[in-house]
């Protein structure tokens, strides 16, 4: 690991975080004062920007791979800073928009180290939204962005769960279930975007991902073991969790995830300009690999506790035939294994949105067929939520005919907020009361 | 059977996909399935120091794995110190060179980080064990482990 260098935000902006926190984040101090006590001898958290030393110092790909990386956003063609300016936005709108959904079902955990782990995730997720404001006030991006850093960093810090520039921000959780595939398959896609953003061509992006990706590996621990351990749970019949929930959250949160790629046609210019070194397909094909694992550890783990009496080999041979051929083994159906979603089921942005594509990759001619086989497929809690709706009234009009996938794709699930929920959206609000103007999302 | 050879073997950081090959390749090793323990310790050295342990990976399996990480302050030992704490290779894949070029990768991170120093602590009825480490570099130490049976 090579040397980092720490810097706080000024102190105008490093207490308006604060303050975002005792809104957001209010177990913060717990965590602070319990941090021995759940995570002994590891080094204590702070709330700073982490800069990596000693990074490569030429454009590692594009049109300008070779030359020297940019060190500040004057130097860059104000296209490619553009573009970077909306990744930093969008990155940062993930950090700071995954606490607000992690805190609304963080209390509902049944295991302590467990909750611990995630309020952990949470304090590290404000650190990386710390690191892209701290990127944001230490260069002069008004030239590209229009807005002055207060404007930057105020906009950041007032958007809620139903105003972030991602989908899968959008959507609030409805039970503890939600924190750890959340973790297990958002934060991997997380892990991707800062692991491209490393080789950014702008020095201090690719100098500040260092440090998040080493806590990143943590987060996707995060997700992973709990739900190893729940699958054993459900294995040996505990009535907590089963098999059927974690599959239809895997059904939920796979679709978004695939979607946070950016369409899969898109991402050239990210790498023509240096910015990431792969198309978003690329990305999201090695992503599909991944969590195609994940699941298939999972059944591992779970076919190993439902009959114990089994040998490592015998086990193995027992997974690759049921996961290929189906049937059942010894009392165990394929069908109650975990099975990733087909690609393009139930998507909304993308190559495949709105085709209604079911979860084994048929196709539905009837758009209430496919409503039907939705609402068997995802949570039950889902259904009822604002986000789920909004696809219901895109994807019905789609079918109609009324809207065009792509003029569908353009609608922005919102969360219908009442007056006077969330005082801190106004707390940290100094300079300007008008939402402000700037770039769209980092897909690219 | 195509032949394999060490320059086949990718080592890189852990990460916890490599659970389940570090529980496979313990169960071979130890004769134990034990997945608890095995989540507890790589969730535990992935929340320190992801890149201070490592895997060795050959056509996308792990075959082998070493965890450690860099601590001061412990018995006396002020200086950063690198530990490595915890080795496995998986049986088929004895003779390849995997636990060197795991040892060597640690000891090149290690290095990067200043450190100058590393340590670990070998079971005296374990002659390949001790071998090993002796083949990467190590030799016996001054301090001496003790234990108290209660």
């Amino acid at each position: 690991m090579a040397e980092t260098t720490t810097t706080e935000l000024p102190k105008r902006y490093h207490d308006a975080v604060v303050k975002w926190r005792e809104t957001f984040l209010p177990d913060y101090d717990f965590l602070i004062e319990n941090w021995d006590r759940y995570f002994p001898r590891d080094p204590k958290f702070r709330l700073c920007a982490y800069r990596e030393c000693g990074m490569p110092c030429s454009i590692e790909c594009g049109e300008d791979q070779g030359k020297p990386k940019h060190q500040k956003v004057a130097d860059m063609k104000p296209e490619v800073a553009h573009q970077l300016a909306a990744q930093i936005r969008a990155q940062a709108s993930t950090e700071f928009g995954s606490i607000q959904q992690h805190q609304l079902t963080l209390a509902r955990a049944q295991d302590e180290q467990e909750q611990a782990m995630v309020l952990r995730m949470m304090a590290e997720e404000l650190r990386h939204g710390y690191q892209m404001l701290h990127l944001l006030q230490e260069d002069d991006w008004q030239p590209v962005t229009g807005a002055s850093t207060d404007q930057m960093v105020e906009e950041i810090l007032s958007m809620r769960t139903g105003s972030h520039v991602l989908g899968a921000f959008n959507i609030d959780f409805e039970s503890f279930v939600d924190n750890i595939v959340f973790c297990a398959l958002i934060d991997r896609v997380g892990k991707y975007q800062l692991s491209m953003q490393k080789i950014s061509s702008y020095s201090p992006m690719a100098e500040s991902m260092p440090q998040m990706l080493r806590e990143e590996a943590f987060h996707l621990a995060t997700g992973v073991v709990p739900l190893r351990r729940w699958v054993v749970k459900a294995a040996e019949g505990s009535p907590m969790i089963t098999l059927e929930v974690i599959q239809k959250h895997l059904n939920k949160w796979v679709p978004r995830a695939l979607e946070m790629f950016g369409d899969e046609r898109g991402g050239s210019t990210n790498v023509k300009w240096g910015l990431k070194p792969m198309k978003n397909r690329e990305a999201q094909d090695q992503y599909w690999r991944e969590i195609g694992k994940v699941v298939h550890d999972l059944n591992m783990r779970y076919l190993r506790a439902r009959l114990p009496q089994l040998e490592l080999a015998d086990a193995e041979a027992a997974l690759a035939r049921l996961e290929s051929d189906g049937g059942s083994f010894q009392g165990v159906r394929a069908e109650e294994l975990l099975r990733l979603p087909h690609r393009e089921y139930f998507r909304r942005r993308g190559e495949p949105a709105f085709r209604m594509v079911g979860f084994d990759g048929e196709t539905f001619e009837s758009v209430e067929a496919y409503l039907g086989h939705l609402t068997r497929t995802l949570p039950d809690g889902y259904r009822a939520t604002r986000d789920f709706l909004e696809f219901v009234e895109q994807m019905t009009a789609v079918a109609r005919g009324d809207k065009k996938p792509e003029e569908a794709q353009r609608v922005m699930p919102q969360l219908r907020r009442v007056g006077g929920v969330c005082p801190c959206s106004r707390a940290v609000r100094w300079v300007a009361d008008e939402a402000v103007e700037l770039p769209g999302p980092a897909a690219g | 059977m195509p032949v394999v050879t060490a320059s086949d073997l990718v080592v890189r950081s852990l990460s916890e996909l490599d659970l389940d090959g570090i529980v496979r390749i313990a169960e071979k090793t130890r004769h134990r399935y034990q997945p608890d323990l095995w989540e507890d310790r790589v969730t535990f050295y992935l929340r320190r120091d992801p890149e201070g342990s490592v895997v060795a990976e050959l056509d996308g399996d792990v075959v082998g794995f070493m965890l450690g990480d860099v601590r001061s302050g412990e018995f006396g030992l002020e200086e950063e110190t690198g530990w490595i704490e915890v080795l496995g290779v998986d049986p088929a894949h004895g003779g390849l060179g995997v636990g060197k070029a795991l040892g060597e990768a640690m000891l090149e991170r290690f290095r990067q980080r200043g450190v100058r120093r590393v340590r670990t602590l070998v079971d005296a009825s374990m002659p390949e064990v001790k071998g090993f480490f002796e083949r990467l570099g190590f030799e016996a130490d001054q301090m001496t482990p003790y234990v108290k049976r209660l």
